[in-house]
């Protein structure tokens, strides 16, 4: 019996949509036939999200990027983060699951004291895909809060929260002091609230990790995103306790990472 | 249903029947709400009036022979029962669809005609679920399929809109091996001086990459010495010497730029690995974008081609020494690593990533 002689296209179709993106691509190369099939769009239009007009209509990227084969839109989404929301999230998917991947730029981030130019300013670096990223300059007390709504995000989907920021050689204020960081969903009872130190000396352990963008990033928590998703995802990071004078840390974002599973 | 069945139920039930035909002839009589679950069936009698005797019985598809049918109306014969609970039927499908693959085609195939497609659904995830994360030569043996796809169809570039260096190597080689094939083609006919391996699989293009990788140079090299120095190198590192040294050889000297040396070690990867063409597609999976060229010309200047060259023994060595985590790490995790990255900047010269660069 050879399965494609015995299952018509559409039920092949049907069936590669169930596997995963990484399985639809080795199976573009058992036979002529599943070639064309798993490399068709209507296989890929399944890994992309249901709403991936809706996303691509509104960021900034060309609207050309709708017409690409669904496999090249899928590959270039996973690649080639697209900026939504006016510039303030970027977007982009998780390849293995085809799951939404954001991250909420400095700018839609309520930063304590952010427009205040001696406690903070904006600046454009080139490493961000975002225009511009917020460098402290001098705060007493750090309070960084951003939240998101549950149905931006895919559904049924574990995510981690991530801060992602630098700092720069000229700082202070981070080394002993812990930060705390809150990751919870709106009505629920509060998560646990981790306490780190952004900046350890090098004898302490680093909790935060290098990104291959070149920034660091460190968790802030998790949360499972159910299907009533009405609601919405707070995060804060806060140092208020010591009152002591904080410099030098750039903030591009918070990530908003799908959770990879164990058994991929 | 058979004969006796019929004759004990009929006198005490006055049930209706739909009548079905399967391709082979055969005819039977089904109670009429459970055959008028699938909708192709539900379609003939209220549309055409077809199935209420065994003169005029519904001519099922091609694809729905006795068994299946069977199977389905099993299926329909529990579904159709409405007081059922979720947790009822669920435990009903996960017993149902235990079968050999074959029928679960046969039965997916079968439904889909019915238009079922509760049941086209269930199967077909079951068939995913038997797909998913098999190498293809295990889904070619269960599935009895051909390996048509020819060498060169295997090789087609992959698309690099990342501008990745490993992906442009990974098109060079394809390309190579594409003007290959047709060079082969053109001499087959013509006597050569060495015997070539003709049928040269996925595996055998791998390793001779490998060697190829220390022998790289610009398409204006001339150098033998140099070559000389590096294939003796690259015979520590691989297994696949005699390819090398037949294919260096070849009269038209195809040479390539190694612009990464993470490229080298991703294809070095690939050698003597269970399965090459697994790599292959994995690779395929995690670089897919734009093809920006398919020719092999590329000018780098000496000294930068010189560190390459080092690079790429370094992490030959390396990668000797912890083999089997690092194939891991090149299949999983393509654009997630950190390590040293090269690219090229817009005006062509290489770059090396630092962390704490800019890109």
């Amino acid at each position: 019996m050879e399965i494609t002689k015995v299952l018509p296209d559409d039920c092949i179709s049907l069936i590669i949509s169930l596997t995963s993106p990484r399985d639809a691509c080795r199976l573009a190369l058992l036979s002529h036939a599943f070639n064309s099939i798993a490399d068709s769009n209507a296989v890929w239009q399944m890994f992309l999200p249901l709403d991936y007009i809706h996303i691509i209509s509104n960021s900034s990227s060309p609207p050309s990027l709708l017409s690409l084969p669904k496999k090249d839109l899928y590959s270039t989404l996973c690649y080639h983060p697209i900026l939504t929301h006016n510039g303030d999230m970027k977007f982009q998917l998780e390849k293995e699951s085809g799951k939404k991947w954001y991250m909420v730029g400095a700018r839609a981030l309520s930063i304590q004291w952010v427009d205040t130019p001696r406690h903070w300013t904006w600046i454009s670096l080139p490493d961000s895909r975002f225009c511009r990223v917020a460098k402290l300059k001098n705060v007493g007390r750090l309070e960084i809060k951003g939240k998101v709504k549950l149905n931006t995000l895919s559904s049924n989907t574990n995510y981690e929260a991530y801060f992602v920021f630098k700092l720069v050689r000229d700082r202070y204020g981070f080394r002993h002091t812990p930060v705390e960081l809150d990751v919870s969903i709106e009505g629920t009872a509060a998560g646990e609230v981790r306490s780190v130190i952004l900046d350890p000396p090098r004898n302490m352990p680093q909790q935060a990790k290098e990104r291959v963008d070149g920034w660091l990033e460190i968790e802030m928590g998790e949360f499972f995103n159910g299907f009533e998703n009405d609601r919405t995802v707070e995060f804060s990071l806060r140092e208020d306790h010591d009152d002591q004078p904080k410099r030098g840390l750039i903030v591009q974002g918070i990530e908003l990472r799908p959770k990879h599973k164990n058994n991929r | 249903m058979s004969e006796v069945d019929m004759a004990v139920i009929k006198p005490e039930m006055m049930k209706s029947y739909i009548w079905l035909q399967t391709a082979d002839g055969s005819i039977q009589q089904v109670e009429q709400e459970v055959a008028m679950f699938c909708p192709m069936i539900c379609h003939e009698v209220i549309q055409k009036g077809m199935g209420s005797s065994k003169n005029y019985a519904i001519s099922l598809p091609q694809r729905v022979n006795p068994a299946m049918l069977s199977l389905i109306l099993d299926y329909c014969r529990f579904h159709q029962v409405p007081g059922r609970s979720n947790k009822e039927r669920k435990s009903f499908d996960e017993k149902f669809i235990r079968m050999d693959t074959k029928r679960l085609c046969e039965l997916t195939s079968a439904a889909d005609s019915l238009q079922l497609k509760p049941l086209v659904d269930l199967t077909s995830r079951a068939l995913a679920r038997i797909i998913e994360g098999k190498s293809p030569e295990e889904i070619r043996e269960i599935f009895h399929l051909p390996d048509d796809l020819t060498e060169e169809e295997k090789l087609e570039p992959l698309k690099n809109t990342t501008d990745d260096p490993r992906i442009r190597l990974l098109n060079r080689l394809y390309a190579k091996k594409r003007k290959e094939l047709k060079e082969r083609q053109k001499l087959k006919n013509i006597e050569v001086e060495e015997e070539r391996v003709d049928d040269r699989s996925v595996d055998d293009l791998l390793s001779f990459i490998n060697g190829d990788n220390g022998d790289s140079k610009g398409i204006k090299n001339s150098k033998s010495k140099k070559k000389n120095r590096r294939r003796k190198d690259q015979q520590k590192n691989t297994s696949a010497n005699e390819a090398i040294k037949n294919h260096n050889k070849e009269p038209n000297g195809l040479n390539q730029v190694c612009h990464s040396a993470e490229v080298g070690q991703k294809v070095r990867a690939g050698v003597g690995a269970t399965s090459n063409l697994h790599d292959v597609e994995d690779d395929i999976f995690d670089n897919k974008n734009e093809l920006d060229d398919g020719d092999i010309d590329d000018e780098i200047d000496p000294a930068l081609k010189e560190k390459i060259d080092r690079e790429v023994e370094d992490f030959a060595r390396r990668l000797n020494s912890d083999w089997p985590e690092r194939m891991q790490e090149i299949l999983s995790f393509g654009h997630e690593r950190k390590p040293v990255h090269f690219s090229l900047n817009g005006n062509g010269s290489l770059r090396r990533y630092a962390n704490s660069e800019q890109r």
